[in-house]
């Protein structure tokens, strides 16, 4: 029985048709599943099933942010100040955490005595909560920039050590036999053929380590700080806003969903070569 | 022939030598920071010193290990709670592509909320007693349950499902008999994750309100200016979350052990 070509074709743009409306649909239901939950919420809050005073309507928090872009009470800041002073801690601590974090696990797992040296005191360290560091560290050097930084390098640094670790230790035996072969030296063959096949891994604890450091910084600045998000909702807190409070919630979940939007960004270039095979 | 032995003596000697060396240290570090500043660091003798009087004279009756006790108890209740509706919540939305698009749409909305930024709203409705923290923990473990398990259910092969279509297997056969087993590792990384974020945020609660726990005795040591219980505190809370991670594993062989 011969193909027909025609019929063929046809049948592959009806799927394609059937595909793109089975997409519609249910980008339509998520829609729909966020439109509900937010109309429930506001519902119970105009019926008064919630306690206004306890969950504030959807709409009573849109306004508080509004207002809170260019007001700064009641914790002293606007808006853009305290999530410029969470980026800031944030970014710094984590950043510091991935320039020595990665290098590091990088050497522990390509040259076995740098392993032998370093693992204990890596084991020692690891298995402390980073949130456990705050006191020691805020007494070691009070609750300025450098200290919440060094508490995200806690943090932060953990997954990109365990990640590059493990990322490079699974470097294919083939390859580096086939490099060795070539007459590479053991460096090149770290530098050309393990860093790369590491890569994924090394994302994939850049991304922990990313996250960690977002939710450390808001123990941090609910602990111990001035400004920022996490000071934001602990003083919504103690001045009973629960508007204030889930504005900033609001705030700190969309700013990480951004960093971590960019973050594959940035994957994705490196990873380009990845999604070939 | 010499040259080899003596090549693989030093060999063995840096092999052993290495990990002793950083121990050593480390500890001498330790010593000598806290012999200039011990305002800032107490040394080993002095934070071994009270952790003995953890004992005699405990703090708010209670001895460390009852501290200890007290953490793991909320860890412990989130965790059966977060296990029994995080592993359910994510099989249904990875199973099923409508509740993906309606209940799931709802997950990703709240989820980049780190489980710390809840403690202040919590507190508000709740105040600072055990539902409280309890309901804290649920949610930094509920979150990678989900995640784990919805991912698990997706990743799948569809030839795996095939196969059980082809053989006649219903829907929830499919489901019980090949896509959860299969999933079971994904399942698994969950409930670690789900342990190890338990604990970190079992501390933030206590350290923001409460009488017992190591998370509160951390807060009483650092409003005390007492360093040494502080460490002691910090000190307990790693053995202990050492303990869980390696009891974990032990666990992961038994319940999946064809997951390397």
């Amino acid at each position: 029985m011969a193909i027909d070509q025609n019929d063929l074709q046809r049948r592959h743009a009806e799927y394609l048709t059937r595909k793109k409306k089975e997409n519609l649909k249910y980008t339509l239901l998520s829609v729909l599943g966020i439109l509900l939950f937010l109309g429930i919420w506001q519902l119970a809050s105009i019926t008064g099933l919630a306690d206004p005073k306890r969950l504030p309507a959807p709409t009573t928090i849109f306004q508080t942010l509004i207002y809170k872009v260019g007001n700064t009470a009641p914790d002293g800041n606007t808006l853009f100040v305290n999530m410029l002073a969470s980026l800031q801690v944030a970014l710094s601590g984590f950043g510091v955490a991935i320039l020595i974090g990665v290098p590091l696990g990088l050497f522990m797992g390509w040259w076995e005595y740098a392993d032998r040296f370093m693992r204990p005191i890596f084991e020692l360290v690891r298995p402390v909560p980073p949130i456990a560091w705050i006191p020691l560290v805020v007494v070691w050097m009070g609750i300025g920039l450098q200290a919440k930084a060094m508490i995200i390098f806690f943090t932060a640094f953990v997954p990109c050590v365990i990640n590059s670790y493990t990322g490079i230790k699974l470097t294919s035996r083939t390859l580096i036999n086939v490099s060795k072969t070539f007459g590479a030296s053991n460096f090149e063959i770290f530098y050309k053929v393990g860093i790369p096949s590491a890569l994924p891994m090394v994302f994939a604890g850049i991304r922990v380590a990313l996250g960690n450091s977002w939710s450390t910084l808001v123990a941090a600045e609910m602990l111990a700080a001035s400004a920022g998000l996490g000071y934001m909702i602990q003083i919504g807190r103690t001045v009973a806003r629960p508007d204030i409070v889930i504005a900033g919630m609001v705030t700190i979940g969309a700013t990480g969903a951004v960093l971590s939007g960019l973050l594959s960004a940035v994957e994705g270039r490196f990873l380009k070569w990845q999604t070939r095979h | 022939m010499t040259d080899k032995a003596k090549r693989q003596r030093i060999r063995k000697i840096l092999y052993w030598g290495l990990p002793v060396l950083a121990i050593l240290t480390v500890v001498l570090a330790w010593v000598l920071f806290s012999a200039s500043h011990p305002e800032l660091m107490p040394g080993p003798v002095a934070v071994w010193n009270r952790l003995l009087r953890t004992f005699t004279k405990p703090i708010g009756r209670i001895n460390l290990l009852g501290h200890a006790w007290a953490s793991l108890k909320r860890v412990l209740s989130a965790l059966v709670f977060a296990w029994a509706f995080g592993i359910s919540f994510g099989i249904l939305i990875g199973w099923n592509r409508t509740a993906r698009a309606i209940f799931g749409s709802i997950f990703e909305v709240i989820r980049p909320i780190p489980p710390i930024a809840w403690i202040p709203l919590i507190i508000m409705w709740f105040g600072i007693g055990e539902t409280a923290k309890v309901l804290i923990v649920f949610i930094g473990t509920f979150v990678p349950l989900v995640i784990n398990t919805s991912t698990g259910i997706r990743a799948v092969d569809e030839i795996n499902i095939h196969v059980g279509q082809v053989f006649g297997g219903s829907r929830f056969q499919i489901l019980t008999q090949i896509v959860i087993p299969t999933a079971l590792p994904h399942i698994f990384a969950g409930i670690r994750t789900s342990v190890s974020s338990g604990w970190t945020t079992v501390l933030a609660a206590e350290m923001l309100g409460a009488t017992a726990g190591l998370g509160s005795m951390v807060t009483k040591g650092w409003n005390g200016g007492d360093m040494a219980l502080v460490l002691v505190a910090v000190i307990t809370i790693a053995v202990v979350g050492f303990i869980l991670s390696t009891l974990l594993s032990k666990l992961e062989k038994v319940v999946c052990p064809w997951n390397n």
